[in-house]
């Protein structure tokens, strides 16, 4: 690949990812609405929120500094950051030597980090509550994700996404062992839901200030700064969808950079990320919220998966 | 060609004569404590300036350079031997003793007229030089002396501030440990010495003929155990969250950002280089898990801690713990002969180790303003700082992410290393391991999750929000020469992240004579920009170029944001708070922030909570006051130390007896003694 | 014939899904939830007996199969869902471990389970003999149901996942036992099922409760 060919890469990137992550909310919406015999917004809705927001102005509690009028800028950056270091048309980014799975974990982590300081700048009991549980959901979430990408990165022989991914789509469909696979899997889409705050974790519809978590954090946030920090959280989804998916069904994935295979990769790549939206939009009907307490429940069993995932390769493949 | 050892003896005259020239000047004359202060620390900066010349000329030099001075006592050797691994840790104390030494000039102003700034700073001198003689000295018998001398000098700065109760408690738990420590420590030079018949460490390196495995296992269990209290693994950690807040804030700077290190080295010293070639397997297993275990209940304890201060020094606990993940690592891949794997987990634990005393530093340089400025250790009195000390605020923060390893930072880069060692246990032959060591992993990655949260807690309730005390509410910036110090340390995390490629190099040189490996060569990709510890197929990072893509991205945003939606209208209004004025009484503190955190594990906090409600006696429904006390059990020391202590509490009471009073008797003992001996030799 | 390596890995498949199955039982906070679960274990072991039936052709597999099906998978169930209708209002399961610690415990048990057997496992040549490990790892975790669960229900549960993993590892080890042996073990299942049922009725009107603590009471 040239720098010219691999700068182009990078940027379609980039603008694929700004463009599609408000879509996928809009889904999401669109399919639990449907579940509810609603009829729903539009799918599109979320893009026009957006630039309504962005056109406001914004009010901004007279107690913070600058943390809370940095942090949306610093969330913004870092989730577009990691997003570029992940596989989503094409199996091999042009960005991937910058970083690993742990580094896109570790960028997105930056932008929890901020949001836990800017939830409690304002002051407010709201804020700082938001923060206190996204502390303990955050850090119950790190475990099991660490263990399953591990899993994962073992069938691969690498912790590079790219590597990773490349390396199954070469496989066409033939995962040798499904256990483990299966396991790491479904242990990384609990810490998915965990980690994008969504049913049964956290509910992103909530309007009770009780039972909220991330959006008990941004409360204080209005006009352009509350557009990022929605933008940033979307494509925070987007991207774990584009991991679980990417990873465990790579396939359709283009591994050289020629049109026609992009195109195919590109079309692909939506199709997926649509039918994991719909998991997650059918798996917010059925279940209801738990009980933040409860909430370890759920993810130690999302480590005990991973645990078993990474058992089981070493029962079926550690042994010649 | 320029040899770069060249510059170790005159630097190595300079750093003597600075040093004993700081300590002696303010004793010699009675000068203003203004005067005493600038020409102590000036002179320690001259000194560490001299250490750090000496560090990077021996990490350099081609071959270890030794130094002796002539000695009248039996079997002491006064030698000095400055070898790769020796000249790092001199670097990391010379260069976390610039910073602090800047800091100490105006920290130390706090003392004026209530300390003797003399009696300070001779001790700061003689801390100073006892560590980097620590870490060079190549007699053992040597080594316990420079040993001892250190610890007893740090003892006395940790009691400074004599006149609190609460100090010479801590102080004295510190004694008591520090020695206990050190006794099995002459117990590990003794195995050797019983095997070699000599205390220099050359004869430990190279025995007549190789040490038994039962001695060896005995000088193993004893290295750990003496070390590990020094640098205070769990269970041997609890003196660690007492004595460092103890001390002045610049001092804790140094214990905890470098003192505990020089036990680090030790462990090193002793098992790569004196046990060196192939250990048991479980050696490293042992580490590993203690190490484990340090980090994970290390942190746990900090997110309990609202005393900003021992809240850090668990933290140095949990750091610990990181680096003896690499260590263990590092040892169980040495004992299955992969000695490249070994590499990598002394590199990460090594890399670990000097980002760990930079950033330890600067968070300690941090806490000890925010005592300046406010007069309180606790929390729960900050709020709001941010504005009123916007220096520190930033520095600390830049300490905050760098010890909750967020990248591009240095921690980032070491953690992602230790992650990286523990990932590659795959490669091990045997299967327990294989599965064993992610969960390592897993709790490394616990462990780095609670320690974002920590620092949320830390960060945001001490500079976030409204003042909640008077004391914070009219805190001042704190002098100059405290925000140079700091910003010095911050700046040197900012650089050890981005330039692994620099540093990787420099540490190889260390570890490559204990494992027969270099990595320099694979571990930096050809173009020099990205790290590749195993090869680019199989993982890499490269920070330089995440820092350009994360400022190009922020930028980007920053600058489309303004393009697509014109420039800001901003309103300022106070926080809702529900239809009332928001009160910093009303704010979140410290310990509900962690009380999700305590719920979950209270397994192991096991807390006691306790609240008293007084109802007004027309309704109960409304209280008039209430009471809420939330306490953690101090496990270890309930169940471990105390019925020690208990123990030996009893025989004391049981040995009285001996103790009559009658000086006659007293006599008759020695008398007693002196015929045993004679019979016994003769 | 299918591809052996294909049908070892869907032996392997089916051997996990009754791991994991055990690990929701664990997990599990409602009894009747715990009592499908087991239901649902069962049929994945009894499609597990089958497939190991079809690869190597030992008929008489298929019987034991079946019977699981038929006595595991709908008559105990069904049983116990009677029990659990008539204790009314505690339905609940109650810990003496909380849930996140027994799910720690129980990996653990599935490392122990793996590394004991790991140098039996390494010379097998059956295309179970990966199904070992997993066969230890139920027994394992079904005893432990049966000592961190308070109320009778949850412990007859225990003891079927200590059967199941049994029948699990004669299969895995021997491709099962002989057709007499599974038949009086089948019976005998049943039997213990009836019996518990029948005892944690007692227990219920003796006690007012299935809390198998409270029977510490009878020792005065």
């Amino acid at each position: 690949m040239t720098m010219i060919q691999s700068a182009a890469l990078v940027l379609g990137q980039a603008f694929l990812i700004l463009a599609v992550s408000p879509f996928v909310v809009g889904l999401i919406r669109k399919v639990k609405a449907r579940l509810q015999c609603r009829r729903g917004a539009n799918v599109l809705q979320p893009y026009s929120d957006l630039a309504k927001l962005f056109k406001k102005g914004a009010v901004i509690s007279s107690t913070t500094s600058w943390i809370f009028t940095a942090t949306p800028y610093i969330l913004f950056a870092f989730t577009l950051a990691a997003s570029l270091l992940v596989p989503t048309f094409l199996s091999r980014v042009p960005l991937s030597f910058a970083g690993d799975v742990i580094t896109v974990v570790s960028l997105l982590t930056v932008g929890t980090f901020f949001l836990m300081l800017a939830g409690m700048d304002a002051g407010s009991p709201f804020g700082g509550m938001g923060s206190s549980r996204e502390a303990i959901v955050f850090s119950l979430t790190e475990p099991a994700m660490m263990l399953s990408i591990f899993a994962v990165g073992l069938t691969a022989g690498s912790t590079n996404v790219s590597t990773i991914v490349h390396n199954t789509a070469l496989l066409q469909g033939i995962v040798t062992d499904p256990p483990p696979h299966l396991m790491a899997l479904a242990a990384l889409f609990i810490v998915t839901l965990a980690e994008t705050g969504r049913v049964p974790v956290d509910n992103p519809a909530t309007h009770l200030e009780l039972t909220m978590i991330h959006e008990a954090m941004v409360l204080e946030y209005s006009g352009r700064y509350l557009a990022l920090v929605e933008w940033a959280a979307a494509m925070k989804l987007l991207l774990m969808l584009t991991l679980l998916s990417n990873i465990f069904a790579p396939w359709g994935i283009a591994i050289q950079p020629d049109p026609a295979s992009l195109a195919i990769g590109l079309g692909v790549w939506v199709a997926k990320v649509s039918a994991l939206a719909l998991l997650v939009g059918l798996i917010e009907s059925m279940f209801a919220k738990l009980r933040l307490f409860r909430v370890t429940d759920l993810l130690g069993v999302a480590f005990i998966l991973s645990l078993l995932a990474l058992v089981f390769f070493y029962i079926l493949r550690g042994r010649p | 060609m320029f040899d770069p050892a060249v510059i170790v003896p005159p630097a190595l005259i300079s750093l003597v004569t600075a040093h004993v020239a700081g300590a002696l000047a303010p004793v010699v004359w009675p000068w203003s404590d203004r005067v005493k202060n600038w020409l102590t620390h000036g002179a320690a900066v001259a000194a560490c300036t001299a250490g750090v010349l000496i560090g990077i000329g021996g990490l350099l030099a081609s071959d270890p350079l030794a130094f002796s001075l002539p000695s009248t006592i039996p079997l002491l050797h006064i030698q000095l031997r400055l070898d790769p691994l020796s000249a790092f840790f001199v670097l990391i104390i010379s260069v976390s003793g610039v910073a602090v030494s800047i800091y100490a000039l105006g920290y130390v102003r706090e003392f004026y007229g209530r300390h003797s700034i003399s009696a300070l700073g001779a001790l700061y001198h003689g801390f100073l030089l006892s560590m980097i003689l620590v870490v060079t000295a190549d007699d053992g018998f040597f080594f316990l002396i420079v040993w001892e001398i250190m610890s007893l000098v740090s003892y006395l700065l940790v009691v400074t501030e004599h006149e609190k109760a609460e100090t010479r408690y801590a102080g004295f738990f510190y004694l008591v440990m520090t020695h206990v420590g050190t006794a099995f420590i002459v117990m590990t030079y003794l195995v050797f010495y019983q095997q070699t018949g000599s205390f220099t460490f050359d004869s430990f390196r190279h025995p007549g003929e190789p040490l038994p495995d039962g001695f060896r296992t005995v000088a193993f269990v004893a290295a750990l155990i003496g070390f590990g209290a020094k640098a205070g693994i769990v269970p041997l950690h609890v003196w660690l969250p007492y004595a460092h807040p103890a001390a002045p804030s610049h001092i804790s700077a140094l214990m905890s950002g470098v003192m505990i290190k020089t036990a680090i080295y030790g462990l090193i010293r002793v098992y790569f280089d004196f046990l060196g070639g192939a250990f048991p397997w479980w050696w490293g297993f042992a580490v590993l898990a203690v190490g484990a275990v340090s980090a994970l209940l290390g942190v746990m304890y900090a997110l309990m801690e609202h005393d900003l201060k021992s809240l850090l020094a668990y933290h140095s606990v949990e750091n610990i713990g990181i680096i003896l993940l690499g260590i263990g690592a590092g040892m169980i891949f040495q004992s299955y002969g992969l000695s490249h794997l070994a590499a990598l987990g002394l590199l990460a634990a090594l890399y670990h180790t000097m980002n760990h005393a930079m950033f330890k530093g600067l968070l300690f340089m941090g806490a000890g303003s925010l005592l300046y400025a406010t007069h309180t250790r606790n929390m729960e009195e900050y709020g709001g700082l941010i504005r009123t000390m916007p220096w520190t605020a930033f520095f600390f923060l830049v300490g905050a992410i760098s010890i909750s390893a967020l990248p591009p930072t240095n921690g980032f880069v070491s953690e992602w290393l230790t992650f990286q060692s523990l990932f590659l246990s795959f490669m091990l032959p045997d299967p327990l391991m294989k599965i064993v060591i992610p969960i390592g992993a897993a709790m490394l990655a616990l462990t780095g999750a609670l320690a974002v949260a920590c620092f949320a807690k830390a960060f945001g309730i001490s500079f976030l929000a409204m003042p909640r005390s008077p004391h914070a509410k009219h805190a001042k910036e704190v002098p100059m020469p405290m925000r140079i110090g700091m910003g010095a340390l911050a700046a040197v995390c900012v650089a050890l992240g981005l330039a692994p490629m620099v540093v990787i190099p420099m540490i190889d040189r260390v570890t490559s004579p204990f494992t027969g490996t270099r990595l320099a060569q694979s571990a930096v990709s050809e173009s020099g920009w990205t790290l590749t510890p195993m090869g680019g197929e199989f993982a890499s990072i490269s920070t330089p170029v995440l820092m350009l893509l994360l400022t190009v991205t922020i930028l980007v945003v920053l600058l489309g944001v303004v393009l697509i939606a014109g420039t800001l209208k901003r309103r300022f209004h106070k926080t809702w708070g529900c239809g009332i004025t928001l009160q910093p009484r009303m704010e979140y503190t410290a310990t509900g922030f962690a009380q999700p955190i305590r719920q979950v594990f209270s397994t192991i906090y096991r807390p006691t909570v306790k609240v008293e409600k007084e109802m007004l006696e027309e309704s109960r429904y409304f209280a008039k006051r209430m009471r809420f006390e939330v306490h953690i059990e101090p496990t270890f020391q309930r169940y471990l130390y105390d019925p020690v202590v208990r123990a030996f509490n009893l025989l004391a009471n049981r040995l009285r007896v001996v103790q009559a009073g009658s000086l006659h008797l007293y006599l008759a003992y020695i008398f007693l003694t002196l015929i045993a001996l004679l019979l016994w030799v003769g | 014939m299918v591809h052996p390596d294909l049908g070892s890995q869907m032996v392997n498949v089916c051997s996990m899904m009754l791991l994991v199955t055990s690990f929701a039982i664990v997990a599990q906070r409602r009894l009747s939830a715990c009592v499908d679960l087991f239901a649902v274990q069962s049929v994945f072991l009894a499609v597990t007996a089958a497939l190991v039936a079809f690869l190597t052709g030992i008929h008489h597999i298929y019987v034991a199969a079946a019977l699981t099906i038929l006595i595991k998978a709908i008559i105990i169930p069904m049983i116990l869902k009677k029990v659990i209708e008539r204790l009314n209002v505690q339905r609940e399961v109650a810990f003496v471990i909380n849930i996140p610690p027994s799910l720690l415990i129980c990996g653990a048990l599935v490392i122990l389970a793996f590394s004991v057997t790991e140098p039996v496992a390494s010379l097998g040549f059956l295309l179970t003999k990966d199904s070992l490990a997993v066969a230890l790892a139920i027994v394992l975790i079904g005893f432990f149901t049966m000592i961190a669960r308070k109320k009778a229900v949850t412990q007859v549960v225990g003891f079927l996942m200590v059967e199941n993993g049994l029948f699990l590892g004669a299969t895995a080890a021997a491709y099962g036992m002989p057709l007499i042996v599974e038949l009086g073990v089948f019976f005998d299942v049943l039997v213990a099922g009836l019996i518990i049922g029948i005892y944690t009725h007692r227990l219920q009107d003796a006690f007012d409760s299935v809390d198998v603590s409270k029977l510490t009471g009878l020792k005065e």
